[in-house]
């Protein structure tokens, strides 16, 4: 590649880097192949295509991505382009639909694979040595191929086959019992928590692999694992479990800091935060409240000390104000406020519409849709925004451009239902 | 330690709490060499409310999400101390900050200010709401960021319920953190070029955790969730009682298949042709109805022994455990998943989520000491005579839970 013999020389002048920033993605010329599906590896390789990666993602036919079939459904009408999970996990990736039954789809495959840096998977432990596409086996083919396996319980171990879905990594991890109510059941996360915390850690594991590969280093195999992905989520938490015996369970959200959580208001729930704790004295009579003034809540340790009779003293001027109103009030003080928003309120955010977080994308089949953009800005390096492949889209482009199959090989191929 | 992938890369860490420190951690858990800024006078609030003998050094918390770095504090408003940061960063790859906008700048520690000192340093700023906008300068913490971002409003035990926090806001934003820092320093190998990451913990909640949702919402104007936990697609999902206190188990139905081998396993074999319950949209109908019938199999009997015994049956199913249990837990001790820290110091940490062959990640050391660090970064790093080294007067050592 003459993008990295020219590095090879020496660092470039800075007029000749910035000519060259100016077009670049970060992971520009970075190759994936993409055999993941349902949530947690297609985060992982969204996040990959977006920095600029080229991600292949092989979808096996006919029906491709699972998720394709999954729900909800743009207009609510079922359709392998109309799934809206699946149109937010994929974008900017091509479609290669290979039948995977068929021995030839295996070979165009591993093809593919040779040719890659980095393959993401995330089906069961033991499912790619079944396809005869073991780390060992890809290895051979390909020595410098950084491998990442995203599971629920990880490559190994006595779980390693157990079956997961969110809810079953949540609560193997702690993270339900800590959520909810004491008096009820444990909570599930309503968002795929622990599917995208791991596939983020799947993204951080294969970025480390090809840092550390461009010194020369070969490939490696990755394993992450959900439940250790949730785990480290409440890491203080179970480190106060490993060192101190103390179990913390789920306490209806109680915050041990006063006031640290949402309290009702006018028109919905305000999030009342008395931190930075140093701001508090200079914001408190905005309460209109003089007992709070009281020694007794001058520190914070007071306030937590005489919590219920705290809480009852913010409640009046709370009742009394909306939550928007409420919140810009406490940041004008420095204390770090928040407010309860609906979907529909994080729609209309005037802090996303300033940053232009929301931008619309056009797909063939289901129209225009707005999305979130980047998840974050690089200075010189932009992200990729762009729609999810239809079902097969890129298939013969792939093949033909990155494996050189003739017109004829991929008639033969789709004949035979390979392709 | 020579095989980690980050051995070799220098960060000076400026930032504090817990966002900014989780991606830290993670790059320090790789092999970064972390240099972790501090305030004597104003410590991060993990290091708790008080100073006598020095508690502020012993809290499991500050040893876990803080490990893997070193600790040096210094005023940025004194001129003196203030240029042993400018000769950190002159040595350094990375420098990441998460205060509110503009408090780095005002500090004349921005970006460009680095740049001038580092023409390819990488800066990670990682405030709440982002480095541009009307909310800019804004402060944020989980438990205001979950509520406003809108990611709070889709957990609840049902539509009607209050709507409860799943306390990941700061997590996810410190994971993606490293993850932006990881594309830069790939980048630079590559090209030689620094650059500047503007991340809004915001939009990385939004992102990272429900952007699926808010697609939902511009595309159909609908939000399936919050639904308990009950699952948008398969019926029936649950939380069950079992034995005991506060004991639970969870097990999703994903196909007629399971169902089936799931009316086995109760000893209800008629319930397989009860039309009620025969496909997945009847079982969603009548999920109060299952849901009873379940607690009814599930309450005499140990969760973890129903866990094994719907697993064999290929049913995904899962014991809650507690935090007690976690760190007893045979499948995670089997892997290895807990460590000693290798200084010597007592206790088990968790580990870290990811493994490969040839990386050797461990927890090399506990959380530091408050200024523990400040000499050695001083002569070792920098060259210098101990005597520029910071002294740490215990009497101007103040907390996050002081008045101003």
């Amino acid at each position: 590649m003459e993008f990295r013999s020219a590095v090879n020389k020496g660092p470039p002048s800075m007029t000749r880097q910035s000519d060259m920033l100016m077009t670049q993605r970060a992971l520009e010329k970075v190759r994936v192949v993409d055999l993941t599906q349902h949530s947690a590896g297609p985060y992982c390789t969204k996040l990959l295509a977006g920095f600029g990666a080229e991600v292949l993602k092989i979808e096996r036919r006919p029906d491709g991505d699972p998720m394709r079939g999954r729900g909800p459904f743009f207009e609510d009408r079922e359709g392998p382009e109309r799934s809206i999970p699946f149109l937010w996990l994929n974008t900017g990736k091509k479609s290669v639909a290979l039948n995977l039954e068929d021995g030839r789809g295996v070979d165009v495959l591993k093809k593919l694979i040779a040719k890659a840096d980095v393959l993401v998977e995330n089906f069961a432990p033991g499912e790619m040595a079944k396809l005869g596409l073991g780390f060992d086996t890809l290895s051979a083919i390909n020595p410098r191929l950084v491998m990442t396996s995203i599971s629920s319980f990880g490559q190994t171990g006595p779980y390693r086959d157990f079956a997961g879905e969110e809810i079953t990594t949540y609560a193997m991890s702690g993270c339900m019992d800590l959520t909810g109510d004491p008096a009820r059941e444990p909570l599930a996360s309503g968002p795929a928590s622990t599917q995208y915390t791991a596939a983020m850690w799947g993204y951080i594991a294969t970025l480390a692999a090809l840092f550390q590969r461009e010194d020369g280093g070969g490939g490696r195999h990755i394993d992450v694992s959900i439940q250790e992905s949730a785990l480290d989520n409440i890491e203080m938490a179970l480190a106060e479990r490993l060192h101190l015996g103390q179990t913390a369970k789920r306490k209806n959200d109680k915050h041990p800091l006063v006031p640290w959580e949402l309290f009702s208001c006018k028109d919905g729930q305000a999030a009342v935060i008395g931190g930075p704790m140093r701001h508090w004295l200079a914001a408190v009579d905005m309460f209109e409240e003089p007992r709070l003034r009281g020694t007794k809540f001058a520190h914070a340790l007071g306030r937590i000390e005489h919590r219920a009779e705290f809480e009852e003293l913010i409640r009046p001027w709370l009742s009394r104000h909306g939550k928007e109103e409420i919140f810009h009030m406490g940041q004008s003080r420095g204390l770090a406020f928040g407010y309860m928003a609906s979907l529909e309120e994080t729609r209309a955010c005037p802090q996303h519409e300033s940053r232009g977080f929301f931008v619309d994308v056009e797909h063939p089949e289901v129209g225009t849709h707005r999305h979130c953009g980047a998840p974050f800005h690089f200075s010189d390096t932009p992200w990729r925004s762009a729609r999810a492949p239809r079902l097969g889209e890129h298939t013969r482009c792939v093949l033909g451009e990155t494996l050189g199959y003739s017109a004829d090989d991929l008639g033969l191929l789709h004949d035979a239902g390979v392709i | 330690m020579s095989d980690l992938p980050l051995s070799g890369v220098r960060i000076t860490d400026l930032t504090h709490y817990w966002s900014g420190p989780h991606a830290m951690r993670i790059l320090g858990d790789l092999g970064a060499d972390v240099i972790k800024i501090e305030f004597a006078r104003r410590m991060c609030v993990l290091r708790g409310a008080f100073t006598k003998d020095k508690v502020y050094d012993r809290h499991p918390r500050w040893h876990q999400a803080n490990r893997n770095k070193r600790s040096m504090t210094l005023d940025l408003k004194d001129p003196r101390q203030r240029g042993i940061l400018d000769d950190l960063v002159r040595i350094s790859d990375v420098v990441a900050e998460n205060s509110r906008g503009g408090v780095m700048k005002a500090l004349g520690a921005g970006y460009e200010d680095f740049k001038r000192i580092k023409p390819d340093i990488i800066m990670l700023s990682m405030p709440a709401y982002g480095s541009t906008g009307p909310w800019s300068t804004y402060a944020g913490v989980g438990g205001a960021l979950e509520p406003t971002c809108g990611l709070q409003a889709l957990t609840a035990y049902d539509k009607n319920d209050k709507r409860r926090r799943i306390k990941e806001a700061d997590v996810t934003s410190g994971i993606m953190g490293a993850c932006a820092v990881l594309t830069a320093l790939y980048h630079r190998k590559r090209t030689g070029g620094g650059q500047w990451i503007d991340m809004s913990q915001l939009e990385i909640l939004s992102h990272s955790l429900f952007g699926e949702h808010l697609l939902e919402f511009m595309m159909n104007g609908t939000q399936t969730l919050p639904l308990g936990n009950r699952h948008a697609n398969y019926a029936p999902q649950g939380c069950y009682r079992c034995k005991g206190e506060d004991n639970w188990i969870v097990l999703t139905i994903r196909s007629d298949a399971e169902w089936q081998a799931l009316c086995d396993v109760l000893r209800r074999p008629e319930m397989k042709n009860d039309t009620r319950f025969r496909t997945r949209e009847s079982r969603r109908k009548n999920h109060d109805e299952i849901d009873k019938l379940i607690e009814a199999w599930t309450s005499g009997r140990d969760k973890r022994e129903v866990m094994h015994v719907l697993q064999e049956r290929g049913i995904a199913a899962g014991a809650v455990a507690d935090l007690a249990e976690v760190a007893d837990d045979a499948h995670l001790r089997a892997r290895g998943y807990f460590q000693e820290a290798r200084d010597g110091t007592p206790g088990l940490y968790p580990g870290v989520p990811i493994s490969a062959s040839g990386w050797d990640i461990r927890v090399r050391r506990r959380g530091p000491d408050l200024g523990g660090d400040n000499a050695r970064v001083v002569t070792e790093l920098l060259g210098r005579p101990v005597e520029d080294a910071p002294v740490l007067n215990e009497n101007d050592v103040g907390t996050a839970f002081d008045n101003e």
